[in-house]
């Protein structure tokens, strides 16, 4: 999956976890941890499950920081760098 | 005659304490259905779905009860006190206390971690389970679980406000849910293997994510229950994660759904009676 594709799909995910935005707000340069009021903890923990589920993959505990999680486009970063 | 004339709010003697359970009964009961709510966040995530799939059943003819959980809602005790036996043993309760009165089917509904309630001894107690997006993996479950405590950190130091840490390694303190680390270990343990093979009837409402796909840890706990419960359905379901979003939503295709299996459950049930 390149990076385009990874993004397109991460960007379904937080849609439908923050249905509040319309679809053009979601870019890769969108800000998430700290920019966003609804990307609370809860948030931050229900992507990551959907993260693993739809990717494939598994995020370690370490994975969990604000530099990670910080936009759409460090988070992608992170899934190709876990894939 | 409305959907809420015949609600009844009331606290029953569970294994511990009183409980809180909500019981919406038909003038003509053809089933029972007990909601069995899922845990910690996950309880208030879902009980407005909860509480619509109550509705629909009501009106479907069959009796639903929805109730909280010892040391959770309006029930009685503390989460710090409770156990997963303990949990099992109040569902038991509840399960015999109807079958002991009623000779109509009895059938659970199921929704995410409330799977990891699930043991043989429920299960044989019962004609039939709604299951909606189960998540059997106990490991899985309790790592999002801690997740949420490291998330939670993250925020906390984000926007300064201060951490309380717990110093007993009895007790966990996550997301503001305090419970023993007896429970968490209890619930990690769970996993589909523990079941016995079973001739119950499923139903297995799998929600698709945004690729129309499964992905692989799904697959591989439906295959791990399809080996034990030969009679299970899966109902794909193209909606919404109800209980992943910030702001509450209805996944209508799912009630409908819902509402087709439990037919199929009392046709299910006539047929083998007339056998």
């Amino acid at each position: 999956m390149n990076t385009a594709q990874t993004t397109s799909q991460l960007i379904r995910i937080l849609v439908a976890i923050i249905p509040g935005y319309d679809d053009d707000f979601w870019t890769a340069d969108t800000e998430l941890f700290g920019a966003i009021a609804e990307f609370d903890s809860m948030a931050i923990v229900t992507l990551i499950g959907e993260i693993e589920d739809q990717f494939d993959i598994e995020l370690d505990d370490d994975d969990i920081s604000a530099e990670n999680f910080a936009t759409l486009s460090s988070l992608t970063e992170l899934i190709n760098e876990r894939a | 005659m409305s959907a809420m004339s015949n609600c009844h709010a009331e606290f029953y003697q569970g294994t511990e304490g009183q409980l809180f359970r909500l019981t919406r009964t038909p003038s003509t009961i053809n089933a029972h259905v007990i909601y069995i709510a899922p845990l910690f966040e996950q309880a208030n995530q879902t009980r407005h779905m909860s509480t619509r799939s109550a509705i629909n059943s009501y009106k479907q003819g069959v009796q639903s009860i929805v109730f909280d959980h010892f040391g959770t809602g309006d029930s009685a005790g503390e989460l710090i006190d409770t156990t997963l036996m303990l949990w099992q043993q109040d569902i038991v309760v509840q399960i015999k206390a109807i079958k002991a009165s009623s000779s109509k089917p009895l059938f659970l509904s199921v929704v995410l971690s409330a799977a990891l309630l699930l043991n043989n001894e429920i299960l044989s107690l019962v004609d039939g389970v709604l299951l909606a997006q189960p998540e059997f993996n106990g490991k899985s479950f309790t790592r999002q679980l801690k997740r949420m405590d490291i998330a939670g950190s993250l925020v906390k130091t984000h926007t300064s406000q201060n951490s309380e840490e717990s110093f007993d390694s009895n007790y966990v303190d996550i997301a503001g849910y305090q419970f023993t680390q007896q429970l968490l270990d209890e619930l990690t343990k769970q996993n589909i293997n523990k079941l016995s093979e079973s001739s119950i009837a499923c139903s297995w409402f799998e929600w698709l994510n945004a690729s129309n796909e499964l992905a692989p840890s799904r697959i591989k706990q439906q295959q791990a229950l399809q080996l034990i419960y030969r009679q299970t359905e899966f109902v794909m379901v193209e909606d919404v994660k109800y209980w992943q979003a910030t702001e509450f939503q209805l996944a209508q295709q799912f009630l409908q759904k819902e509402q087709q299996a439990i037919s199929k459950l009392l046709e299910r049930h006539k047929a083998q009676g007339q056998e």
